[in-house]
């Protein structure tokens, strides 16, 4: 009798791992395996569906990606931006933590405004901004007018515009940050501030000698997930300059795009979408190295 | 001393109030704006508060647009993704966690590496595979592929992890089966990281913007995003009801973020412990 019950739940079992594991096999096969392995194999083919061509080009395509001036420029203004954007986002976003951290009054009123941008979608937010850079009838020169500053085209200068749209997506994103630094703030013991404080030690002391070691791993996620989404920025670009004025916003996601479902070049926008991959992989693997070495 | 520190709070305190103003500007301003005349947004020089209040670019939008229709397609889609991505998450988060397998780790790291796949390189593949299929300007073909969320098995194997074996064990004995212990004890059990995970799916879901713009061809079958972002590149001077229509896709996730503000906070910070 016992054995059949335990028959009976053993098959159990067997049907809810079943289930799970057979959805998500198919599941990770068909929506990513596959894809990704089409993908990768794609970039050496010339392919094109308007064209009708599948013709296998070697690395042909890596060739053409590499001697392209806009390739380089995308890639350029990828890595700046990202580069800018994590530093902007973990910085920031670790200074308004520390200083909300330390207010009684209208702490959680203050998050709450912080925080805002982050929940809104990035597309209605990327029309707000490309609004409020409008040079016209924008917010943003409304307000330096009332400085007696005279505003700018924003995104219609070619120096200025990647930096605008820069500043959009911190104003956007550092919400997230303050919120995940207040979180680790609080795990931060009472008792090693007030060690520190008998110790004699001063603000900045205990910030960098105490509070940063202590949130370092939180710093470590923040940056290593900004890093790996502002690679792939792309809504902002296409909402607010189109890769433009001239080139001076394309970015690898905006060329991928525009390869691919504007000119329809498959394999050549495949190729630098494995480009983009090799670059993220690398950087994972250098900070699996980061921080394994952290912890001998 | 004591005044020093003072001051010092002082200053603290007072930028952090004029970065919330910040933030909080490009709101007040797309929502005021959008009880302007198309005349007075395009006036010189610009106002802040309306002039002369109108609910114009609202009616308009409603009655041209089709914009109640663009909601009603992006509640559907945003609904049924976020209900059935966090069932999934469920089963899928309770299987890694509380059964041992051949395989298991495997699967559980492979889901970890694809969370740092570019989804730039996958969707040329999907392109053409949605194409093959015929699935094309059909919703099976925005929601398939997010049947599975790689981050929401990820938070729940984490959080299940954690619920004691003893509950487990001790309705097994009762003799309940394995999908009565899933559906009875270890759902009920998840309700704060439920809400947590419906709502980033939730506002991920509202958001998508590229595939849905990719796959959808018939305009009646638009969400918001994509939507928008077609009245956006159209050239027209309608500027009122562009505020307005952007205005409307805020204005929900505004609603419920004033209601469940500590929920949001709660669920973002939860993503960030590992």
């Amino acid at each position: 009798m016992k054995n059949l019950k335990d028959k009976l739940i053993k098959n159990q079992q067997f049907l809810i791992i079943g289930v799970a594991v057979i959805l998500m096999i198919l599941f990770y096969s068909i929506f990513f395996l596959i894809p990704v392995f089409k993908g990768v194999l794609g970039s050496f083919y010339e392919w094109n569906p308007i064209e009708g061509t599948k013709d296998f080009i070697g690395i042909g395509n890596y060739k053409f990606l590499f001697s392209s001036p806009l390739f380089w420029i995308s890639l350029k203004n990828t890595l700046l931006f990202t580069l800018l954007s994590v530093v902007g986002r973990t910085v920031l976003g670790l200074l308004l933590a520390v200083g909300l951290h330390s207010t009684m009054k209208g702490k959680n009123y203050l998050r709450s405004a912080y925080f805002l941008p982050v929940i809104m979608p990035i597309v209605a937010v990327s029309i707000v901004w490309k609004w409020i850079y409008h040079p016209r009838i924008g917010l943003l020169n409304m307000v330096l007018m009332m400085f007696g500053i005279t505003g700018e085209n924003w995104l219609g200068n070619s120096s200025l515009a990647l930096p605008s749209v820069l500043m959009m997506t911190i104003w956007k994103d550092v919400g997230y940050a303050v919120i995940i630094f207040m979180a680790a703030l609080l795990n931060v013991p009472k008792s090693l501030y007030e060690a520190a404080e008998i110790d004699g030690a001063n603000k900045s002391q205990i910030f960098f000698k105490i509070v940063l070691p202590t949130i370092k791993p939180t710093i470590i996620f923040i940056v290593i997930t900004s890093l790996i989404s502002y690679f792939q920025s792309f809504v902002q670009i296409f909402i607010m300059t189109k890769g433009g004025p001239g080139t001076s916003t394309y970015v690898l996601s905006y060329l991928i795009y525009n390869e691919a479902f504007v000119r329809y070049n498959f394999g050549y926008a495949s190729a630098i979408a494995v480009i983009l991959f090799l670059i993220i992989i690398f950087i994972t693997i250098i900070q699996k190295k980061f921080i394994i070495g952290e912890d001998e | 001393m004591n005044s020093k520190l003072n001051l010092q709070k002082k200053i603290v305190y007072t930028l952090l109030i004029l970065g919330a103003i910040v933030m909080s500007l490009p709101f007040i301003w797309l929502i005021l704006s959008t009880f302007k005349t198309n005349k007075e947004i395009m006036g010189f020089p610009p106002t802040f508060i309306p002039n002369n209040w109108t609910i114009e670019n609202y009616v308009d939008i409603m009655k041209n647009l089709k914009i109640s229709r663009y909601f009603m397609n992006s509640l559907f889609l945003a609904g049924t993704k976020t209900i059935i991505g966090v069932y999934t998450s469920l089963l899928c988060g309770y299987v890694l966690a509380k059964f041992k397998f051949p395989g298991r780790d495997l699967i559980f790291q492979f889901i970890i590496f694809s969370m740092m796949v570019p989804y730039l390189i996958m969707v040329i593949p999907l392109y053409d595979m949605i194409n093959y299929f015929e699935w094309s300007d059909s919703y099976i073909a925005i929601i398939l592929p997010v049947f599975l969320s790689s981050f929401g098995i990820f938070m729940m194997r984490q959080y299940l992890k954690g619920i004691p074996n003893s509950l487990i064990e001790a309705a097994r004995i009762d003799g309940a089966g394995e999908f009565m212990i899933f559906h009875k004890i270890v759902i009920p059990l998840s309700v704060n990281m439920i809400s947590a995970l419906s709502i980033f799916l939730f506002l991920w879901n509202w958001e998508d913007f590229l595939w849905p713009y990719l796959v959808l061809t018939t305009q009646d079958k638009y969400p918001l995003a994509v939507a928008l972002n077609m009245f956006s590149g159209q050239n027209t001077t309608d500027y009122g009801g562009l505020f307005a229509a952007t205005a409307i896709t805020i204005v929900p996730i505004l609603v419920v973020y004033l209601f469940a503000q500590k929920r949001f906070v709660e669920g973002i910070s939860m993503s960030g412990i590992k």
